[in-house]
């Protein structure tokens, strides 16, 4: 590689970052996507000429098959400064219990922050949300480091604790035992049949909150009895 | 005799269904039911009720008073 094809150490950041939020791309698939997109030497002019159509066609279609949003997502991470931190960690806002009437809280085993794409015994956070029907909230991001000095007994129940106020936890993968600590500790697991992007799933469940929710739903989203039956008599009659 | 499932604690798994010697389970129009009249609490087939052994929830599935 001669000294004009090396990449700047920037857009070699905003590459990897941008990979990370696509599924399954690694910096070096999306490099190659983009070499044989706008060829080498990669270069920040070069990459504001990419629009979502150049994208997709690229060798050979490499990523027609990937979620638009997330392509889009990729491409404004591509053409804009990395700012420390910002780009990997969403704001979170603050909540207040009884901010949102009728909402239930999740947990999404993480690795990348975007994605549902941890085992629940090995991602490196937990995303916890506060959805209802008409919003959604980021209100914490936890680590699933513990922490120094402090000796963890059981791993997954240590995991298990530190989502306990969740009702509900999403991830791509959980063994039996971990699956077990987690509803004994209240918590719904959802496993998923592979990685989702997490906007996906949260609008999954807005969609059965503001729907008729199934009973245990209801039951953990306070909805009083009478209320579960009425829908029972409608679903039923 | 017969066992029922707890309407607000059944998530709807499925797991019952293919387990029940006497094709008892049901999806009902919320969650899956137990047919009263068929299901023998797996008396004659098996030790435990098979459905309350795969059930993922406690106590979700139980007896029903006489």
């Amino acid at each position: 590689m001669s000294s004009q094809e090396v990449l700047s150490r920037e857009l070699a950041l905003r590459i990897g970052l941008a990979a990370r939020a696509l599924p399954d791309t690694d910096a070096k698939r999306l490099f190659k996507v983009l070499t044989n997109c706008v060829g080498l030497p990669i270069t920040e002019e070069k990459i504001g000429s990419i629009n979502l159509q150049k994208l997709k066609a690229a060798e050979d279609g490499e990523f027609s098959g990937v979620d638009e949003g997330l392509l889009k997502k990729a491409l404004h991470i591509l053409k804009h400064d990395v700012e420390a931190g910002v780009t990997l960690k969403p704001e979170v806002y603050a909540y207040r219990n009884g901010d949102m009437p009728g909402s239930v809280r999740i947990a999404c085993a993480s690795n990348d922050a975007i994605n549902v794409d941890g085992h629940f015994g090995s991602c490196s956070q937990f995303m916890i949300y506060q959805v209802s029907a008409d919003e959604a909230r980021l209100i914490d991001i936890r680590g699933t480091e513990a922490p120094a000095g402090l000796e963890v007994e059981d791993k997954n129940t240590f995991r298990a604790e530190l989502i306990q106020d969740c009702q509900v936890i999403y991830m791509a993968s959980v063994g039996g035992p971990a699956a077990a600590k987690i509803v004994k500790l209240g918590i719904h697991p959802m496993k998923l049949s592979g990685t989702e992007a997490i906007a996906g799933i949260i609008g999954q469940l807005q969609a059965v909150i503001a729907g008729t929710p199934p009973p245990w739903l209801a039951k953990i989203m306070g909805i009083e009895a009478p209320n579960r039956f009425r829908f029972e008599r409608e679903a039923t009659g | 005799m017969a066992l029922y499932i707890v309407e607000a604690d059944c998530i709807s798994c499925g797991d019952c269904l293919p387990v029940c010697p006497t094709n008892s389970i049901t999806e009902g129009a919320i969650v899956f039911k137990i047919d009263k009249k068929t299901c023998t609490e797996c008396e004659g087939d098996f030790d435990i009720p098979q459905c309350v052994k795969v059930c993922p929830i406690d106590n979700c599935i139980l007896p029903l008073e006489a």
